[in-house]
């Protein structure tokens, strides 16, 4: 008897704790079932008034967030921020990926398809955190900044300025007319003033008035609307950044326009943002609906931790715990598998004997089970990747319009390939072929992925590959200098069409050219064309034949698989889900 | 004593220079630089980056370079033009003339950072975290310790030993996350990450505001971090003590007729805590510059952090100024360390 009693006054303690600590308000009536006891208790607790400020708490991952000057940022929690402080003349819906107006109402193209004119919004106010309140910032008279033309030339000319040391500014420089000849001055430390000025003049960005932008590019392509809409190309406040220098970043310095502003910036530790109550909201651009957002910069498992305790509304899902959530009833409910602008693939170094014949890469890149590996390994509800274009991304090929493009995995036909490449090289034993390396960059997930693809490899194949890796800096300069047979690497959008993707990674002069030693002039001149055609359906049809030559007729890389963003909601976040990795907190509300 | 301190003193100084070019010549021999990119920079922009930062100076000149910003004052006329210009060290004399002192330089990584910002905002808060680990430490370790040795071989020592072989061999990596599981996220008695103070503080460190508001952030990590080093702490006062009380001045202050609190407080225990004093002043100074395991499971902004992603990410000046920072509390602890030596230990005098 007596035990009983203690347990039934344990199980009553412990709730009653539970109720108290609780921050849920939504407990009402608890039952419990007391075990070798035949009833119910029922405790009710009054239901705590619905107080929760209008205030949304998202993590934003380790360490301090880089930086918020549009010209200098690279990484994704920067770009986050920025985006939601200001807004590029375009802006893309992070839902479908389609182009919308931005800070532009509206633009025209000349004949040529080379000089476009934006009309901007007017009366959009620059503003700033002021201690108290969202302020409008005056000029020099005493009348509203408002944001014009005039700044973002200034912010465009500034990216292309070799003073800025902009790591992103190449994108505007091969997309606008004059921006490659000032970020490329020969001698520009030597040069005088007036040259220097020469040079900055002639960046093709040109206010005709206060509301109108004039910009230049050097072809005509598609993706030109996607580039000018970049946070290096968003309008920057001339007169803060020459009176603070590097610091006109911080907050009470800081001036912005977009739908929020920034509030607070405690380095290392969180960063807010609040409502600005003088962005006057547009259709695809709203005013938001939550006052305030706190940006925390934890560390996966401790920012979950805090999403279990109550204390963030959203957060990733670190892997370790992936199982745990998935099979727990309320966390199972608030996890939803986004898609992320990202690719994750290995290269093979086409000019190292063995890898310099087609048949063994193709046989490699045949071999690997995409899905046994993002169902036994990643975890993540990944897709495996058919080619190296993110579907998704203006042009990429779609796995619904082409079911069999590109490469799949099938053990016999891998095996076929393989007996190619051994009859062509006279083997009559795997054994015979050279040792083939296989690096990655030293981290705990690469290395899985790095056993299980060998691991395939060894059992389809036969043949046993030599892992290893290397320190991340170091292993960046051995692909560029000397990479190994086979290497991983990843690559996400900057824009969200397929020439950031296929042509500037793989094509003559493409970023990754001293990795894979690969150089085919029909795949680039099929990609210089594709830049330029207007019909969607053709253009997406010549990427899709870029894509075969590279994955599967020169088989220059293995694509793996295109990668997804695993977050945990709590049920009163009304939100959308962002294509491209950038959330738009302004369409997002938090039930009361 | 004091010809004793000088002298240390200008040896901390070589000490520092010595250190200062041997981390240089590392950091530029390593392979990879702190602008190399998983998406590779097109020459052009690692150029300009570089002439921003003089990387592209012959290596004698840009470590004279950091040694002229780092240790020469100067006297300059108005506000630095740039973040390069920005002292640790900021005082102003007359009019508009500033005496300028300690440059570490800016960060690659974080643009609108230098190192002395880094430095002044993120070494106090890991200073607050590690000062009260060390008393959480020294508060369990020493009396544990001595408990354990006035009653060896009994229940109370191998209880006490039993829990410091526990908390050496349960690192934070284990039972931080347990705590947070616990505390933060179960009973919801502590926040589960954060840090509760903000500048400016009270002799560089010491936060103004010293309420459940702080203490609430800093229990948690400061357990988990104090707990293992009370351990190290306990075996040391246990065998220090076991040795000291067998000594032969021990014998004669029983023999004088002291009483025993009188012996073990007045003569045994101050000798043996000079082993404790010894290891004091290493764990002092690894303690209060950051502890990165910690740090990160307890959403901490301190130091820690730096003193890893600073040489992952090549960050050059980062990486000079938390080493030299390091040596700096590393051998000043030593020689706080030194001066009490002489101070328990009658026979020990520094002339």
């Amino acid at each position: 008897m007596y035990t009983k009693k203690w347990s039934l006054v344990a199980v009553v303690a412990v709730l009653a704790m539970l109720v108290v600590t609780s921050c849920k308000p939504a407990v009402q009536t608890v039952v419990v079932t007391v075990p070798g006891e035949a009833r119910e208790i029922v405790v009710t607790a009054t239901p705590p008034k619905p107080t929760r400020p209008n205030i949304l708490r998202v993590n934003l991952g380790p360490g301090d967030v880089p930086t918020l000057d549009p010209a200098l940022a690279t990484d994704t929690s920067s770009i986050q921020i920025i985006d939601e402080i200001t807004v590029g003349l375009t802006r893309l819906d992070e839902v479908t990926l389609e182009l919308k107006p931005g800070m532009a109402e509206r633009w025209e193209a000349s004949e040529d398809g080379l000089t476009y004119t934006f009309y901007l919004r007017q009366g959009i106010p620059w503003v700033r955190w002021n201690g108290q309140a969202v302020e409008q910032v005056l000029d020099e008279e005493g009348n509203v900044r408002y944001v014009t033309a005039h700044d973002f030339e200034y912010g465009i000319k500034r990216t292309c300025n070799p003073d800025t040391a902009s790591d992103y500014a190449y994108v505007l420089a091969f997309a606008v007319k004059g921006c490659n000849e000032l970020l490329n001055a020969e001698g520009w430390a030597e040069k005088t003033e007036e040259e220097k000025q020469a040079l900055i003049d002639g960046v093709a960005a040109k206010a005709l008035d206060d509301y109108t932008l004039q910009v230049t590019f050097t072809t005509p392509a598609v993706y030109n609307l996607n580039i000018i809409g970049m946070w290096v190309a968003h309008a920057m406040p001339k007169w803060v950044i020459e009176e603070r220098g590097d610091r006109w970043t911080e907050p009470g310095f800081n001036q912005s326009y977009g739908p929020f502003t920034l509030k607070e910036w405690v380095h290392d530790s969180y960063l807010t943002i609040v409502k600005n109550p003088f962005w006057p909201g547009f259709e695809n651009i709203p005013q938001p609906a939550i006052d305030e957002i706190k940006f925390t910069m934890l560390d996966a498992s401790a920012a979950f931790a805090e999403y279990e305790a109550g204390n963030l509304e959203v957060a990733g899902v670190p892997l370790a715990d992936m199982d745990r959530v998935k099979a727990d009833p309320v966390l199972s409910k608030e996890l939803v598998i986004g898609t992320m602008a990202c690719t994750y693939y290995y290269g093979f170094n086409t000019s190292k004997p063995p890898m310099d014949n087609v048949h063994l890469r193709r046989a490699l890149s045949l071999a690997i089970d995409r899905q046994g590996l993002v169902d036994n390994v990643l975890k993540g509800g990944q897709q495996p990747a058919q080619w190296f274009c993110r579907p998704g991304m203006a042009a990429c090929p779609t796995p619904e319009k082409y079911p069999d493009l590109g490469v799949k995995y099938d053990p016999e036909k891998a095996k076929a390939e393989l007996k190619a490449f051994m009859d062509e090289m006279g083997y009559t034993d795997v054994s015979q072929i050279p040792e083939i390396i296989l690096m990655f960059n030293t981290a705990e997930g690469h290395k899985r992925i790095a056993e299980a693809i060998s691991q395939m490899w060894k059992e389809v194949l036969g043949i046993q590959v030599t892992v290893t890796n290397q320190e991340w800096k170091v292993y960046l300069k051995t692909i560029q200098q000397d990479s190994p047979h086979v290497w991983r690497l990843g690559w996400c959008m900057d824009y969200p069409d397929a020439n950031n993707w296929t042509r500037e990674v793989f094509a003559i002069g493409g970023h990754e050219e001293n990795a894979t030693q690969w150089r085919n002039e029909e795949f680039t001149k099929l990609l210089e064309e594709a830049a330029l055609e207007k019909d969607p359906a053709k253009r997406q049809d010549m990427y899709a034949q870029a894509e075969q030559i590279l994955v599967w007729e020169d088989a220059a890389i293995a694509p793996i698989y295109w990668y997804t963003r695993v977050t945990c909601t709590k049920p009163y976040v009304n939100r959308t889900f962002s294509q491209h990795g950038y959330e738009a907190f302004e369409k997002w509300s938090l039930q009361p | 004593m004091g010809r004793f301190i000088v002298r240390r003193f200008l040896w901390t100084l070589l000490v520092l220079l010595v250190l200062s070019l041997i981390t240089f010549a590392l950091t530029r021999a390593v392979p990879g630089g702190p602008f190399d990119r998983e998406k590779k920079l097109p020459e052009e922009i690692i150029r300009n980056l570089e002439a921003k930062y003089h990387l592209d100076e012959p290596y004698w000149k840009q470590y004279l370079r950091y040694l002229n910003d780092v240790f020469i004052p100067i006297i300059a006329k108005g506000e630095p033009k740039s973040l390069l210009e920005e002292s640790l060290i900021d005082i102003k004399l007359w009019d508009d003339y500033h005496l300028r002192w300690i440059n570490l330089g800016p960060s690659y990584s974080s643009r609108s950072r230098t190192v002395n910002d880094i430095i002044r905002e993120q070494l106090p808060v890991s200073t607050q975290l590690g000062v009260v680990a060390l008393t959480i430490a020294l508060l369990i370790g020493v009396p544990m310790g001595i408990i354990a040795g006035l009653k060896q071989n009994t229940i109370w020592d191998y209880l006490g030993m039993s829990i410091a072989i526990f908390g050496v061999s349960v690192p934070v990596i284990a039972m931080g996350p347990i705590l947070v599981w616990v505390f933060g996220v179960m009973l919801r008695w502590l926040p589960p990450t954060g840090w509760g103070a903000q500048p400016p503080y009270i002799l560089f460190f010491i936060p103004r505001d010293l309420s459940w508001n702080f203490w609430r952030y800093v229990l948690m990590p400061a357990f988990a971090l104090g707990l293992g080093q009370s351990a190290i702490i306990a075996r040391l006062t246990r065998a220090s003590l076991l040795q000291v009380i067998r000594e032969d001045y021990i014998r004669t202050a029983r023999a004088k007729g002291l009483p025993e609190r009188l012996v073990v407080l007045r003569h045994a225990l101050r000798n043996s805590l000079i082993p404790v004093v010894t290891v004091l002043g290493p764990m002092f100074a690894a303690i209060v510059t950051g502890t990165f395991v910690t740090e990160q499971i307890f959403g901490v902004p301190g130091l820690g952090k730096y003193f890893v992603t600073s040489v992952t990410n090549r960050d050059y000046p980062v990486i000079m100024g938390t080493i030299l920072l390091y040596a700096i509390f590393l051998v000043m602890a030593n020689l706080v360390v030194d001066i009490t030596y002489a101070w328990l230990d009658p026979r020990i005098r520094y002339e």
